[in-house]
């Protein structure tokens, strides 16, 4: 298992943002829904090692992040997209793909190709010599995608990673999504149900800072079946009816 | 979005993160704020460096004098690097790329460190240039000696000091403000070196970058790199001062717990308190200073071969049939010294007292140690007249006097020190027979009586570093010029059998005033 979570909480002062969370997963893409403030992002931010966890245990790529020699190995197989991307605006798409590829210690001789070719991969080919501050949010997106592929990351976490994609766009991301996920984990962290659809072999369900639902989408999908719960897609039901039992076992405890 | 296959990953390989760090650094190198700010720095080292240095006299000990004794170029830098170096800190911050940039294998510090150098390669890189480029403007202008390069040395470290502050600045605080507070900071501490360093011409206060009581000489020009070596005794420490802050400066950057691991922020510690010792050294060895006669000496770091004179070829020309002898820097001013040697050595021709030749001789430092210095001395046997040019101000333009030295004053102020040399005055005003005598020289030399206590009291006023031992004469009156009226009415072949019957007794002072014709 790429990724080992077991009982995992985090406070920030007297607010817990992430409780007891349990997860494990191997390579593939998992989906991690949730509304706003269930968690994910913190759950996201430990994972990529921004954040130690305040207790629990955590084990990434069969290597423990709390040392500091294991932690920086981790990071060298590590990409992530930060739900909130900075960028320096006079770099180019290049130079900045180019400047995280060389802070992730990737060897100097393989910069370039695995820079061409993360950018290629997000469809920013034509742009690669634009300054950062002339391109759209989408486009920002996509560099900021890049600059977390570019190492071939066998651990890939991506919060919020379609926000500000065109649906054509966010076709295309999926499917390099399933791409990545053949030999990768991929976590992506999202609110649309569409992307955990079409991308996910496994999805957990967060909400006020708890995993409440893991497993697949169809067995989401089949949580919703027969509930009456809100959503135009199946799985958008499935959310709503898993949220909406949560939310009635803590109201009742 | 395209497919592709995902490769393994590369084994990493012997010497790749040396490379690594280049690429970085080119990276940084090529999108830094700092070359934004160099027009703006050029303009005011134009106009604060470079265009007061070449209202003084062409010779570098002067020329530099205010550049880089008073650290003008510095001041010229220092906040606006300072200001840049925070603004370059504190961009992670400011732009949100934190966690990013934590999550990469690359320590933060290391990362970081990257971002500093590159920007201080610019601004120091800049510093070198311009100083070099006003250098070059200087020998077109043939400017005499060699340059202060030792100097040089301290002012790109000061601009690395500079950097490293205003970076560590920003690096803690990660503010769109952080770079206005750096230059302002930098501008005050500046500020402060001028008012301390100014004023303290010995113990701690010399290590401050802009303080010139060093090789260079507030009040008159020493001769540092035309007659002995630019001593780099006092540079060394002022470098190890300045390095010590930026290696200090630079550690700190490494001291938070996201900068990198346990051994990386213990060696921050060990860099930070390596920095402080450094500073700490310098400052110490500072209090040692001596003042020697060729400049600042630090005992601690004294190389004995740069108190060896530097070899020169000099240039002679002749005053009255008298060989006249200058270093090759001077040699622009030969047709002014012999214009005004020649009245006063053709006066005293053929006298046993005499001087059969002149030469230039260097200029002692500190100034005035002892009482007034003595620009010219006449001794040995056969006697020789020395001197020491670098203390007075030469014909053309004076930088810090009310205006350019002109021809015929500078041509009085060489005939009166030659004739109070003649007369055996010594550093003092001499006694009153000796004060007639060298009135009466000049007068014959054709400067009138009214006009000789204006040029006694200015040239004192110039070359006395204290208040002087007693006032100047405020007019031609008195029993003084009386007997000096009465000599230099004389002819001239009688005058002359006069001194030669009664030098050695003026010169010993044994001559009253009733003793004159």
């Amino acid at each position: 298992m790429n990724v080992e979570i077991s009982e995992v909480t985090r406070r920030f002062g007297r607010t817990q943002a992430v409780a007891g969370v349990s997860l494990e997963a191997g390579p593939g893409v998992f989906g991690l829904l949730g509304p706003n403030g269930a968690g994910k992002t913190t759950l996201l931010r430990m994972m990529a090692t921004v954040i130690p966890a305040t207790s629990g245990r955590v084990r990434l790529l069969g290597r423990d992040p709390g040392a500091y020699g294991p932690r920086r190995e981790i990071r060298r197989r590590l990409g992530y997209l930060p739900q909130n991307l900075g960028y320096y605006p006079g770099f180019t798409v290049a130079e900045f793909v180019e400047y995280f590829a060389l802070l992730k210690e990737m060897p100097p001789s393989r910069v370039p190709k695995a820079v061409a070719t993360a950018i290629e991969r997000v469809d920013l080919g034509d742009r690669a010599k634009a300054k950062l501050r002339s391109l759209s949010g989408g486009m920002l997106r996509r560099a900021g995608i890049a600059q977390a592929i570019v190492n071939q990351p066998e651990l890939l976490l991506l919060d919020e990673p379609t926000a500000g994609l065109d649906p054509e766009q966010r076709v295309a991301f999926r499917a390099l999504l399933r791409d990545l996920g053949e030999r990768s984990t991929v976590i992506v962290s999202t609110h649309l149900v569409e992307d955990v659809g079409a991308a996910c072999g496994q999805v957990a369900l967060m909400e006020a800072g708890k995993v409440v639902f893991h497993g697949t989408p169809e067995e989401l999908i089949a949580r919703g079946e027969g509930t009456g719960a809100a959503g135009d897609a199946p799985l958008e039901r499935g959310y709503s009816a898993v949220l909406a039992a949560a939310r009635s076992a803590r109201a009742a405890a | 979005m395209a497919s592709a296959e995902v490769g393994h990953r590369a084994a990493r390989t012997f010497g790749a993160a040396p490379q690594g760090t280049a690429r970085l650094l080119r990276v940084n190198l090529r999108r830094n704020s700092m070359p934004w700010i160099l027009l703006l720095i050029a303009a005011l080292f134009w106009f604060d460096s470079y265009r007061p240095s070449i209202a003084t006299s062409p010779l570098y000990g002067m020329r530099t004098f205010w550049n880089l004794g008073q650290g003008h170029t510095i001041i010229d830098f220092g906040p606006f690097v300072a200001g840049v170096a925070a603004w370059m800190g504190s961009r992670e911050g400011r732009r949100g790329l934190g966690d990013l940039v934590t999550t990469t294998a690359r320590p933060r510090w290391a990362a970081q460190l990257a971002t500093w150098a590159a920007t201080t390669i610019w601004a120091v890189a800049a510093y070198l240039v311009f100083v070099c480029v006003m250098f070059a403007a200087y020998a077109r202008q043939g400017v005499g000696g060699s340059p202060p390069w030792w100097w040089v040395a301290v002012g790109a470290t000061a601009v690395a000091a500079f950097s490293a502050a205003g970076f560590a600045l920003g690096a803690y605080w990660p503010s769109r403000f952080a770079a206005a507070v750096a230059a302002f900071g930098g501008f005050v501490a500046m500020a402060l070196s001028s008012r301390t360093g100014f004023s303290h011409t010995s113990g701690w206060a010399l290590i401050l970058p802009t303080n010139s009581n060093g090789s260079f000489d507030g009040s008159v020009q020493a001769d540092s790199g035309i007659f002995y070596p630019w001593l780099p005794d006092l540079p060394i420490v002022r470098i190890m001062f300045l390095a010590g802050i930026a290696v200090a400066a630079l550690g700190l950057t490494g001291l938070p717990a996201r900068a990198g691991g346990p051994w990386l922020r213990r060696a921050a510690v060990a860099v930070t308190l390596a920095g402080v010792a450094l500073a700490g050294t310098g400052i110490e060895l500072a209090t040692t200073a001596k003042v020697a006669a060729n400049g600042i000496v630090i005992p601690a770091l004294h190389d004995a071969a740069n108190d060896a004179p530097l070899a020169y070829r000099p240039v002679c020309g002749h005053a009255a049939g008298v060989p006249l002898c200058l270093n090759p820097a001077y040699a622009r001013w030969m047709p002014n010294l012999t214009t005004a040697l020649a009245p006063v050595l053709l006066e005293v021709r053929g006298l046993a007292g005499a001087p059969v030749r002149a030469t230039q001789v260097p200029a002692s430092y500190p100034s005035g140690n002892g009482g007034p210095p003595q620009v010219i001395t006449l001794g040995g046997q056969p006697p020789v007249l020395r001197l020491s040019l670098g203390l007075v101000n030469l014909p053309g333009p004076c930088g810090f006097c009310s205006g350019p030295v002109v021809s015929k004053a500078f041509a009085n102020q060489v005939r009166l020190m030659f004739a109070h040399a003649f007369a055996g005055a010594g550093s003092g005003r001499g006694t009153q027979a000796q004060q007639a005598v060298q009135a009466a020289m000049l007068r014959v030399a054709g400067l009138p009586f009214a006009a000789q206590p204006r040029l006694i009291a200015n040239t004192e006023d110039f070359l006395a570093s204290g208040p002087r031992p007693q006032p100047a004469p405020s007019s031609a009156n008195g029993p003084v010029y009386a007997a000096a009226a009465r000599l230099a009415g004389l002819s001239a072949a009688a005058r002359h059998a006069w001194l030669a019957s009664h030098l050695a007794a003026l010169r010993a002072g044994r001559l009253a005033l009733k003793d004159l014709p």
